[in-house]
Protein backbone atom coordinates (compact mmCIF):
# COMPACT_ATOMS: atom_id res chain seq x y z
CA UNK A 1 0.00 0.00 0.00
CA UNK A 2 1.37 3.41 -0.93
CA UNK A 3 1.58 5.70 2.08
CA UNK A 4 -0.40 8.89 1.90
CA UNK A 5 1.55 12.16 1.79
CA UNK A 6 0.62 12.78 5.40
CA UNK A 7 1.94 9.46 6.58
CA UNK A 8 5.01 9.56 4.35
CA UNK A 9 8.17 9.86 6.39
CA UNK A 10 9.90 13.21 6.40
CA UNK A 11 12.08 13.69 3.35
CA UNK A 12 15.76 13.91 4.05
CA UNK A 13 17.78 16.97 3.17
CA UNK A 14 19.48 15.10 0.35
CA UNK A 15 16.14 14.08 -1.14
CA UNK A 16 14.99 17.69 -1.04
CA UNK A 17 18.26 18.86 -2.58
CA UNK A 18 17.84 16.40 -5.44
CA UNK A 19 14.25 17.52 -5.93
CA UNK A 20 15.36 21.15 -6.07
CA UNK A 21 18.03 20.28 -8.61
CA UNK A 22 15.35 18.61 -10.66
CA UNK A 23 13.46 21.92 -10.72
CA UNK A 24 11.10 21.62 -7.77
CA UNK A 25 11.20 25.03 -6.09
CA UNK A 26 9.00 23.76 -3.22
CA UNK A 27 11.94 21.67 -2.11
CA UNK A 28 13.93 24.86 -1.57
CA UNK A 29 11.09 26.28 0.48
CA UNK A 30 11.10 23.21 2.68
CA UNK A 31 14.85 23.27 3.12
CA UNK A 32 14.87 26.95 4.05
CA UNK A 33 11.91 26.47 6.40
CA UNK A 34 13.64 23.54 8.05
CA UNK A 35 16.96 25.27 8.79
CA UNK A 36 16.40 29.04 8.79
CA UNK A 37 15.44 29.41 12.45
CA UNK A 38 18.42 27.39 13.62
CA UNK A 39 20.66 29.67 11.58
CA UNK A 40 18.98 32.74 13.06
CA UNK A 41 19.46 31.41 16.58
CA UNK A 42 23.08 30.62 15.94
CA UNK A 43 23.67 34.11 14.59
CA UNK A 44 21.93 35.67 17.57
CA UNK A 45 23.84 33.60 20.08
CA UNK A 46 27.09 34.31 18.27
CA UNK A 47 26.59 38.02 18.83
CA UNK A 48 24.89 39.31 15.69
CA UNK A 49 22.55 42.09 16.65
CA UNK A 50 21.38 43.46 13.34
CA UNK A 51 20.69 42.03 9.94
CA UNK A 52 20.23 38.46 11.09
CA UNK A 53 17.58 37.87 8.44
CA UNK A 54 19.97 39.14 5.76
CA UNK A 55 22.70 36.96 7.12
CA UNK A 56 20.46 33.91 6.98
CA UNK A 57 19.38 34.82 3.46
CA UNK A 58 22.97 35.25 2.30
CA UNK A 59 23.82 31.91 3.85
CA UNK A 60 21.12 30.15 1.86
CA UNK A 61 21.93 31.95 -1.39
CA UNK A 62 25.56 30.99 -1.05
CA UNK A 63 24.73 27.44 -0.03
CA UNK A 64 22.32 26.85 -2.90
CA UNK A 65 24.83 28.33 -5.32
CA UNK A 66 27.38 25.74 -4.31
CA UNK A 67 25.20 22.77 -3.48
CA UNK A 68 27.17 20.62 -5.90
CA UNK A 69 30.13 20.91 -3.57
CA UNK A 70 28.06 19.57 -0.64
CA UNK A 71 29.09 15.92 -0.34
CA UNK A 72 26.79 15.03 2.56
CA UNK A 73 29.77 13.97 4.64
CA UNK A 74 28.28 16.17 7.34
CA UNK A 75 24.68 17.15 7.83
CA UNK A 76 23.32 19.97 5.73
CA UNK A 77 22.72 22.03 8.87
CA UNK A 78 26.34 21.72 9.93
CA UNK A 79 27.40 22.81 6.46
CA UNK A 80 25.03 25.79 6.65
CA UNK A 81 26.45 26.76 10.05
CA UNK A 82 29.92 26.69 8.56
CA UNK A 83 28.89 29.00 5.74
CA UNK A 84 27.05 31.32 8.11
CA UNK A 85 30.00 31.49 10.49
CA UNK A 86 32.29 32.43 7.61
CA UNK A 87 29.87 35.17 6.58
CA UNK A 88 29.75 36.46 10.15
CA UNK A 89 33.54 36.61 10.29
CA UNK A 90 33.63 38.44 6.93
CA UNK A 91 31.04 40.85 8.17
CA UNK A 92 32.97 41.60 11.35
CA UNK A 93 36.19 42.08 9.45
CA UNK A 94 34.44 44.53 7.13
CA UNK A 95 32.99 46.37 10.11
CA UNK A 96 36.38 46.60 11.72
CA UNK A 97 37.93 47.91 8.53
CA UNK A 98 35.21 50.49 8.12
CA UNK A 99 35.75 51.70 11.66
CA UNK A 100 39.47 51.87 11.06
CA UNK A 101 40.22 50.76 14.55
CA UNK A 102 43.28 49.10 15.97
CA UNK A 103 43.43 45.31 15.66
CA UNK A 104 40.71 43.72 17.71
CA UNK A 105 41.84 41.95 20.85
CA UNK A 106 40.26 38.91 22.41
CA UNK A 107 38.55 41.06 25.02
CA UNK A 108 37.09 43.27 22.29
CA UNK A 109 35.74 40.23 20.51
CA UNK A 110 34.06 39.11 23.67
CA UNK A 111 32.38 42.46 24.02
CA UNK A 112 31.23 42.16 20.40
CA UNK A 113 29.35 39.08 21.37
CA UNK A 114 26.75 41.05 23.24
CA UNK A 115 24.55 38.57 21.50
CA UNK A 116 21.29 38.34 23.15
CA UNK A 117 20.58 42.01 23.90
CA UNK A 118 16.91 42.61 23.52
CA UNK A 119 16.26 38.93 22.96
CA UNK A 120 16.15 37.75 26.53
CA UNK A 121 13.37 38.96 28.68
CA UNK A 122 13.48 37.07 31.88
CA UNK A 123 15.92 37.75 34.63
CA UNK A 124 17.38 34.25 34.69
CA UNK A 125 18.03 34.42 30.99
CA UNK A 126 19.60 37.84 31.38
CA UNK A 127 22.02 36.31 33.85
CA UNK A 128 22.83 33.57 31.36
CA UNK A 129 23.49 36.18 28.70
CA UNK A 130 25.98 37.91 30.95
CA UNK A 131 27.67 34.63 31.72
CA UNK A 132 28.00 33.90 28.02
CA UNK A 133 29.67 37.27 27.57
CA UNK A 134 32.40 36.02 29.88
CA UNK A 135 33.33 33.29 27.39
CA UNK A 136 35.89 33.58 24.64
CA UNK A 137 34.41 33.72 21.12
CA UNK A 138 35.35 30.12 20.39
CA UNK A 139 34.06 28.85 23.74
CA UNK A 140 30.84 30.67 23.10
CA UNK A 141 30.42 29.24 19.63
CA UNK A 142 31.14 25.72 20.81
CA UNK A 143 28.86 26.05 23.82
CA UNK A 144 25.90 27.46 21.91
CA UNK A 145 26.29 25.01 19.03
CA UNK A 146 26.31 22.18 21.54
CA UNK A 147 23.59 23.39 23.87
CA UNK A 148 21.29 25.37 21.62
CA UNK A 149 21.70 23.49 18.36
CA UNK A 150 22.47 20.04 19.70
CA UNK A 151 25.41 19.46 17.35
CA UNK A 152 27.83 16.66 18.05
CA UNK A 153 31.45 17.47 18.89
CA UNK A 154 32.50 16.23 15.50
CA UNK A 155 30.06 18.60 13.77
CA UNK A 156 31.11 21.48 15.99
CA UNK A 157 34.75 20.86 15.15
CA UNK A 158 33.81 21.08 11.48
CA UNK A 159 31.94 24.35 11.91
CA UNK A 160 34.60 26.14 13.92
CA UNK A 161 37.50 24.58 12.04
CA UNK A 162 38.93 22.73 15.01
CA UNK A 163 39.27 19.19 16.30
CA UNK A 164 36.74 17.08 18.15
CA UNK A 165 38.95 16.96 21.22
CA UNK A 166 39.40 20.72 21.23
CA UNK A 167 35.63 21.14 20.95
CA UNK A 168 35.12 18.95 24.03
CA UNK A 169 37.66 20.98 26.01
CA UNK A 170 36.00 24.24 24.95
CA UNK A 171 32.62 22.89 26.02
CA UNK A 172 33.81 21.80 29.48
CA UNK A 173 35.65 25.08 30.04
CA UNK A 174 32.60 27.02 28.91
CA UNK A 175 30.13 25.28 31.19
CA UNK A 176 32.53 25.63 34.14
CA UNK A 177 32.96 29.36 33.43
CA UNK A 178 29.23 29.94 33.13
CA UNK A 179 28.53 28.10 36.37
CA UNK A 180 31.22 30.01 38.26
CA UNK A 181 29.96 33.30 36.86
CA UNK A 182 26.45 32.57 38.04
CA UNK A 183 27.66 31.50 41.49
CA UNK A 184 29.74 34.64 41.99
CA UNK A 185 27.12 37.03 40.71
CA UNK B 1 27.77 19.62 46.49
CA UNK B 2 30.45 17.40 45.02
CA UNK B 3 31.62 17.97 41.47
CA UNK B 4 30.67 15.07 39.23
CA UNK B 5 33.63 13.37 37.60
CA UNK B 6 31.66 11.41 34.99
CA UNK B 7 32.57 13.49 31.95
CA UNK B 8 30.88 11.05 29.59
CA UNK B 9 27.52 11.68 31.22
CA UNK B 10 28.19 15.43 31.33
CA UNK B 11 28.89 15.48 27.62
CA UNK B 12 25.64 13.68 26.89
CA UNK B 13 23.42 16.17 28.75
CA UNK B 14 22.81 18.42 25.70
CA UNK B 15 21.91 15.31 23.69
CA UNK B 16 19.32 14.38 26.32
CA UNK B 17 17.84 17.86 26.03
CA UNK B 18 17.64 17.56 22.23
CA UNK B 19 16.24 14.03 22.37
CA UNK B 20 19.05 12.64 20.27
CA UNK B 21 20.12 9.82 22.60
CA UNK B 22 19.40 6.18 21.97
CA UNK B 23 17.04 4.54 24.42
CA UNK B 24 19.73 2.80 26.42
CA UNK B 25 21.93 5.91 26.75
CA UNK B 26 18.91 8.03 27.61
CA UNK B 27 17.95 5.71 30.50
CA UNK B 28 21.54 5.70 31.72
CA UNK B 29 21.73 9.51 31.80
CA UNK B 30 18.33 9.83 33.48
CA UNK B 31 19.35 7.36 36.17
CA UNK B 32 22.53 9.32 36.75
CA UNK B 33 20.63 12.60 36.99
CA UNK B 34 18.38 11.12 39.68
CA UNK B 35 21.36 10.74 41.98
CA UNK B 36 23.80 13.51 40.91
CA UNK B 37 23.03 17.03 42.03
CA UNK B 38 25.96 18.53 40.10
CA UNK B 39 24.70 17.15 36.81
CA UNK B 40 21.15 18.25 37.60
CA UNK B 41 22.50 21.75 38.03
CA UNK B 42 24.31 21.47 34.71
CA UNK B 43 21.12 20.24 33.11
CA UNK B 44 19.15 23.22 34.43
CA UNK B 45 21.82 25.57 33.13
CA UNK B 46 21.81 23.94 29.72
CA UNK B 47 18.02 24.13 29.56
CA UNK B 48 18.13 27.85 30.38
CA UNK B 49 20.82 28.57 27.80
CA UNK B 50 18.87 26.69 25.16
CA UNK B 51 15.70 28.58 25.88
CA UNK B 52 17.59 31.87 25.80
CA UNK B 53 17.93 31.61 22.05
CA UNK B 54 14.24 31.22 21.37
CA UNK B 55 14.00 34.96 20.82
CA UNK B 56 15.99 35.04 17.62
CA UNK B 57 14.07 36.93 14.92
CA UNK B 58 11.82 34.84 12.76
CA UNK B 59 12.91 34.45 9.17
CA UNK B 60 10.65 35.12 6.19
CA UNK B 61 11.13 31.85 4.33
CA UNK B 62 9.43 32.98 1.11
CA UNK B 63 11.62 36.06 0.92
CA UNK B 64 14.74 33.94 1.28
CA UNK B 65 13.56 31.46 -1.34
CA UNK B 66 12.84 34.27 -3.80
CA UNK B 67 16.49 35.28 -3.62
CA UNK B 68 17.70 31.82 -4.59
CA UNK B 69 18.29 31.65 -8.35
CA UNK B 70 17.27 28.50 -10.22
CA UNK B 71 19.69 25.61 -10.06
CA UNK B 72 20.88 25.53 -13.67
CA UNK B 73 21.63 29.23 -13.78
CA UNK B 74 23.84 29.35 -10.76
CA UNK B 75 25.40 26.00 -10.16
CA UNK B 76 29.14 26.52 -10.49
CA UNK B 77 29.65 22.83 -11.19
CA UNK B 78 27.83 23.22 -14.48
CA UNK B 79 29.88 26.27 -15.38
CA UNK B 80 33.02 24.44 -14.55
CA UNK B 81 31.91 21.57 -16.71
CA UNK B 82 31.27 23.93 -19.63
CA UNK B 83 34.62 25.60 -19.14
CA UNK B 84 36.26 22.22 -18.95
CA UNK B 85 34.59 21.16 -22.14
CA UNK B 86 35.75 24.32 -23.91
CA UNK B 87 39.30 23.81 -22.72
CA UNK B 88 39.18 20.18 -23.79
CA UNK B 89 37.96 21.12 -27.24
CA UNK B 90 40.64 23.79 -27.56
CA UNK B 91 43.30 21.32 -26.54
CA UNK B 92 42.00 18.77 -28.99
CA UNK B 93 41.95 21.37 -31.76
CA UNK B 94 45.48 22.46 -30.90
CA UNK B 95 46.66 18.87 -30.89
CA UNK B 96 45.04 18.27 -34.26
CA UNK B 97 46.69 21.37 -35.74
CA UNK B 98 50.03 20.29 -34.31
CA UNK B 99 49.69 16.80 -35.76
CA UNK B 100 48.55 17.99 -39.19
CA UNK B 101 51.04 20.85 -39.34
CA UNK B 102 53.93 18.82 -38.00
CA UNK B 103 53.07 15.92 -40.24
CA UNK B 104 52.97 18.08 -43.34
CA UNK B 105 56.29 19.72 -42.42
CA UNK B 106 57.89 16.33 -41.87
CA UNK B 107 56.43 15.03 -45.10
CA UNK B 108 57.67 18.00 -47.11
CA UNK B 109 61.15 17.74 -45.53
CA UNK B 110 61.25 14.06 -46.29
CA UNK B 111 60.28 14.57 -49.89
CA UNK B 112 62.91 17.32 -50.34
CA UNK B 113 65.66 15.38 -48.58
CA UNK B 114 65.07 12.10 -50.37
CA UNK B 115 66.33 12.49 -53.90
CA UNK B 116 63.56 11.73 -56.26
CA UNK B 117 65.97 10.11 -58.57
CA UNK B 118 66.60 6.86 -60.13
CA UNK B 119 70.16 5.72 -60.66
CA UNK B 120 70.98 4.27 -63.94
CA UNK B 121 74.20 2.48 -63.98
CA UNK B 122 75.50 2.73 -67.47
CA UNK B 123 77.94 -0.08 -66.89
CA UNK B 124 75.59 -2.76 -65.69
CA UNK B 125 72.59 -1.33 -67.50
CA UNK B 126 70.48 -1.73 -64.39
CA UNK B 127 67.81 0.79 -63.80
CA UNK B 128 66.68 1.79 -60.31
CA UNK B 129 63.12 2.81 -59.99
CA UNK B 130 62.46 6.41 -59.07
CA UNK B 131 59.82 7.17 -56.47
CA UNK B 132 56.60 8.65 -57.75
CA UNK B 133 57.63 11.03 -60.47
CA UNK B 134 55.25 13.41 -62.09
CA UNK B 135 54.94 14.21 -65.72
CA UNK B 136 56.21 17.72 -65.28
CA UNK B 137 59.34 16.73 -63.44
CA UNK B 138 62.62 17.18 -65.18
CA UNK B 139 65.14 14.53 -65.89
CA UNK B 140 68.32 15.79 -64.32
CA UNK B 141 71.81 14.58 -64.97
CA UNK B 142 73.86 15.27 -61.92
CA UNK B 143 77.56 15.92 -61.61
CA UNK B 144 79.32 12.70 -62.38
CA UNK B 145 81.23 12.76 -59.11
CA UNK B 146 77.96 13.00 -57.19
CA UNK B 147 76.37 10.10 -58.92
CA UNK B 148 76.27 6.73 -57.29
CA UNK B 149 78.08 3.96 -59.01
CA UNK B 150 81.21 1.91 -59.05
CA UNK B 151 84.33 3.93 -58.35
CA UNK B 152 86.40 4.75 -61.38
CA UNK B 153 83.56 4.41 -63.84
CA UNK B 154 83.19 7.02 -66.51
CA UNK B 155 79.95 8.92 -66.62
CA UNK B 156 78.50 6.71 -64.05
CA UNK B 157 74.82 7.26 -64.22
CA UNK B 158 71.82 9.32 -64.90
CA UNK B 159 69.63 10.96 -62.34
CA UNK B 160 66.12 10.71 -63.55
CA UNK B 161 63.09 12.41 -62.14
CA UNK B 162 60.63 10.58 -64.27
CA UNK B 163 59.32 7.08 -64.30
CA UNK B 164 61.07 5.25 -67.08
CA UNK B 165 58.40 2.58 -66.93
CA UNK B 166 56.07 5.15 -68.35
CA UNK B 167 58.22 5.67 -71.41
CA UNK B 168 57.29 4.12 -74.66
CA UNK B 169 59.58 1.72 -76.46
CA UNK B 170 60.67 4.46 -78.81
CA UNK B 171 61.50 6.79 -75.96
CA UNK B 172 63.45 4.05 -74.25
CA UNK B 173 65.47 3.47 -77.36
CA UNK B 174 66.09 7.18 -77.58
CA UNK B 175 67.14 7.22 -73.97
CA UNK B 176 69.58 4.39 -74.52
CA UNK B 177 71.00 6.21 -77.50
CA UNK B 178 71.50 9.32 -75.41
CA UNK B 179 73.26 7.22 -72.82
CA UNK B 180 75.53 5.84 -75.46
CA UNK B 181 76.42 9.36 -76.43
CA UNK B 182 77.44 10.10 -72.85
CA UNK B 183 80.02 7.38 -73.13
CA UNK B 184 81.66 9.40 -75.88
CA UNK B 185 82.08 12.47 -73.69
CA UNK B 186 85.63 13.25 -72.56
CA UNK B 187 86.18 11.77 -69.14
CA UNK B 188 88.82 14.34 -68.18
CA UNK B 189 86.54 17.35 -68.19
CA UNK B 190 83.02 16.27 -67.60
CA UNK B 191 80.30 18.78 -67.82
CA UNK B 192 79.38 19.84 -64.27
CA UNK B 193 75.65 19.54 -64.73
CA UNK B 194 73.64 18.59 -67.72
CA UNK B 195 69.94 19.25 -67.42
CA UNK B 196 67.76 17.48 -69.85
CA UNK B 197 64.09 18.03 -70.12
CA UNK B 198 62.35 14.79 -69.30
CA UNK B 199 59.87 14.90 -72.08
CA UNK B 200 60.80 16.38 -75.34
CA UNK B 201 64.56 16.69 -75.08
CA UNK B 202 65.15 13.05 -74.38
Amino acid sequence: MTPSPESRPEETDMELINRWKAGDSRAATRLVGRHSQALARFAASAGEREGIDELVQDTFVRAFASLDSFRAESSLRTWLFTIERRLMLDRRRAERRSRETVPVQESDQVSEYGALDGLIAEEAQERVRKSLDALSPTQREVFTLRVQQGLSYKEIAEVVGSTEGAARVHYHNAIRTVKEFLKNE
Amino acid sequence: MNKCIDTEIQEMLPDLLHGSLHERARREVEMHLATCESCREDMDLIRTVKSAAVFAPSIDVDRVVRQIPPYRMIVPGVERQTRTQVVTWLLAAGLLVAIVGGGSVLFSRRTTQEPAVGVIDSGSKTVAKAPLPTESQDVAVSRPDAIEGPAGARPRGLALASDIEGLSDGNLVQLMNEMNRFDALPAAEPEPVISVDSGDSL
